[in-house]
C-alpha cells in the first residue's frame, strides 16, 4: 500500500514538475520533457515490470494532453524504457554523469521519434526546432540528477526497486 | 530431479523473457494501436475527465513557475531595498546628530532674527539685555545683566517682544557699568507723552500700580474707540515716537467741569514676565 502512495506521489510530482518547467522554458522555446527524465529515473532503478509500464503509462497521459496524434508518447516512452532497462547493468546510474547523458540521449530520441511519428500517422510536422531540442535535453540532462535523487529518496529501499 | 531443476529453469527462463520482451512489445503493439484506430470519440471523453482530475496540479504548476520567473525581480528588489535600508539607516543616524545640534542653532537662530526684525524695522540702535534681578519689594523696578559698557544711558527706552509684537517695557533710571535699574511704566512715578492711532490726539501716559495705564489730557471732543493702538508720541523727550505702548480698554466717564478726556490703556508687554528687553543706546 505505502508502495502505491509513493508511486501516485511520484506520478503527480512528475506531472507538476513536467507542467511548471514545460511552461516556464516555453518562454525562452525551450522543449523540456521532465516526463521523460522522470521516466528514465524509473526504468533505471525499477524492477522491469514496473519500469515499462511506468513509462507506457506516463506516455499515455501525455497523449491524453496532447493534441496531434493519440499514443506517440506511449510509444516513445515505451522505446526508451527499452533501452534503457537493457542497458542499466551495464550504466552506473548512480553516478551523475551518466544520469545526465543518458537523459540528454534519451530527449533527443524522443524528439525525433515523435516528430517521426506524428508526421507518419498525422502527417503533421512537430519539429521544436534544433536549439530548442538542444536546450531542452541540456535542460533535462541538468536535472536528471536531481530527478534520480528524489524517486531514490522517495521509494527508499522499496520491494519496487531493482537489486544490482 | 534433474526434470524439477529443468522445469524450475525453465519457469524462470519464461518468467525473465515475459519480463523483458514480451511487456515492451505488448506496450509497443498497444501505443500503435492507439495511434492507428479511430479512438478520437473516447479519448476526447477521457481527455475531458482527466483534464477535470488534473486542474489543481495544472495550477501547482502555473503558481509554480509564476513564483519562479518573479524569482529573480523579487530578488534583485529584496537586495535593493537591503541597500537602500542600510543608506537609510546611516542618514538617520547622521540626521539624528544634525537635529540635536541644530536644536541649538535654531534656538540661537530665533533670537538673532528677532533682534535683526527689530533693527530692520525700527531705526534705533540698542543692545539686548536680560531681565537679572527683580526686586521682591519693588516689582515696578527691574534690573538688566547690561549697562554704561553696552552703551546704557540714563533715561533710555527699554521695550520688549510679545506675541511677536514690540511694545515699551519702561525707561532706565539707574546705570552702573553692568547693570541697569529699569522703572516700568505701571509705576505711578512713570509718565510719556503718546497719541492715539485713529484720533492722533496726544496725552500724557501715567503708571497706576496694578491697575490699567492712564492717558490723560486728551481734548475732550476726541473720537476714542475701544482698542486704540496708543504709541509714543514726538514730543516725547525720552522716548522716540511710534514705540507701541498699548490698547485703550476703557474711557473715564464725563464728569462736572471736565476739560480733557482720561483713558485706560492695557499694556502691549505683560510686565510680570519679561526676560529679555531691547534696550535703546542711541537714535539713529
Amino acid at each position: 500500500m505505502l508502495n502505491i502512495i509513493k508511486l501516485a506521489f511520484l506520478f503527480v510530482l512528475a506531472t507538476v514538475f513536467h507542467w511548471a518547467l514545460a511552461s516556464l522554458f516555453a518562454r525562452w522555446g525551450i522543449s523540456v520533457n521532465m516526463m521523460l527524465v522522470f521516466v528514465t529515473a524509473f526504468c533505471a532503478l525499477f524492477k522491469l515490470p514496473l519500469a515499462y509500464s511506468a513509462a507506457f503509462v506516463c506516455g499515455l497521459f501525455l497523449d491524453f494532453f496532447g493534441a496531434k496524434l493519440f499514443g506517440n508518447n506511449a510509444f516513445t516512452f515505451t522505446v526508451c524504457a527499452c533501452i534503457v532497462c537493457n542497458v542499466a547493468a551495464r550504466f552506473d546510474f548512480d553516478e551523475f554523469f551518466p544520469q545526465t547523458v543518458a537523459v540528454f540521449g534519451l530527449t533527443w530520441l524522443a524528439g525525433i521519434l515523435n516528430t517521426l511519428l506524428i508526421y507518419l500517422f498525422a502527417s503533421a510536422n512537430a519539429w521544436p526546432g534544433f536549439l530548442s531540442l538542444l536546450g531542452g535535453s541540456l535542460v533535462d540532462g541538468f536535472c536528471a540528477p536531481m530527478v534520480f535523487l528524489l524517486v531514490r529518496r522517495i521509494m527508499g529501499n522499496s520491494s519496487l526497486i531493482r537489486q544490482v | 530431479m534433474h526434470t524439477s531443476k529443468h522445469v524450475t529453469s525453465f519457469k524462470r527462463y519464461t518468467g525473465h523473457y515475459r519480463r523483458r520482451y514480451l511487456l515492451p512489445i505488448g506496450f509497443l503493439l498497444v501505443s500503435f494501436l492507439l495511434m492507428i484506430l479511430p479512438l478520437s470519440g473516447f479519448i476526447a471523453s477521457v481527455k475531458a475527465v482527466l483534464a477535470y482530475v488534473f486542474i489543481p496540479q495544472i495550477r501547482a504548476a502555473h503558481s509554480t513557475v509564476e513564483y519562479a520567473t518573479g524569482v529573480s525581480q523579487t530578488v534583485q528588489q529584496l537586495l535593493n531595498t537591503h541597500r537602500e535600508n542600510e543608506q537609510l539607516t546611516q542618514e538617520i543616524q547622521t540626521a539624528r546628530l544634525l537635529a540635536a545640534q541644530a536644536n541649538d542653532v535654531f534656538a540661537e537662530n530665533e533670537r538673532l532674527t528677532r533682534l535683526l526684525q527689530l533693527k530692520k524695522n525700527y531705526p534705533w540702535k540698542g543692545v539686548w539685555a536680560k531681565v537679572a534681578y527683580r526686586e521682591p519689594t519693588q516689582w515696578n523696578t527691574v534690573i538688566l545683566d547690561k549697562g554704561t559698557a553696552d552703551g546704557i544711558a540714563p533715561r533710555s527706552a527699554v521695550l520688549g517682544i510679545y506675541h511677536r509684537q514690540e511694545g515699551l517695557v519702561g525707561v532706565v533710571v539707574e546705570v552702573t557699568d553692568n547693570t541697569s535699574k529699569v522703572l516700568l511704566l505701571r509705576d505711578e512715578d512713570f509718565s510719556a507723552a503718546v497719541r492715539l492711532e485713529h484720533s492722533g490726539a496726544e496725552g500724557l501716559l501715567t503708571g497706576m500700580g496694578l491697575r490699567a495705564l492712564q492717558v490723560k489730557y486728551i481734548p475732550l471732543l476726541t473720537q476714542i474707540e475701544l482698542g486704540d493702538k496708543v504709541f509714543t508720541s514726538a514730543s516725547s523727550s525720552v522716548f522716540p515716537a511710534g514705540i507701541l505702548v498699548g490698547q485703550v480698554s476703557g474711557v473715564e466717564e464725563n464728569t462736572s467741569f471736565q476739560t480733557s478726556l482720561t483713558v485706560e490703556v492695557t499694556p502691549q508687554i505683560q510686565l510680570s514676565a519679561i526676560r529679555e528687553v531691547f534696550v535703546l543706546t542711541q537714535e539713529k
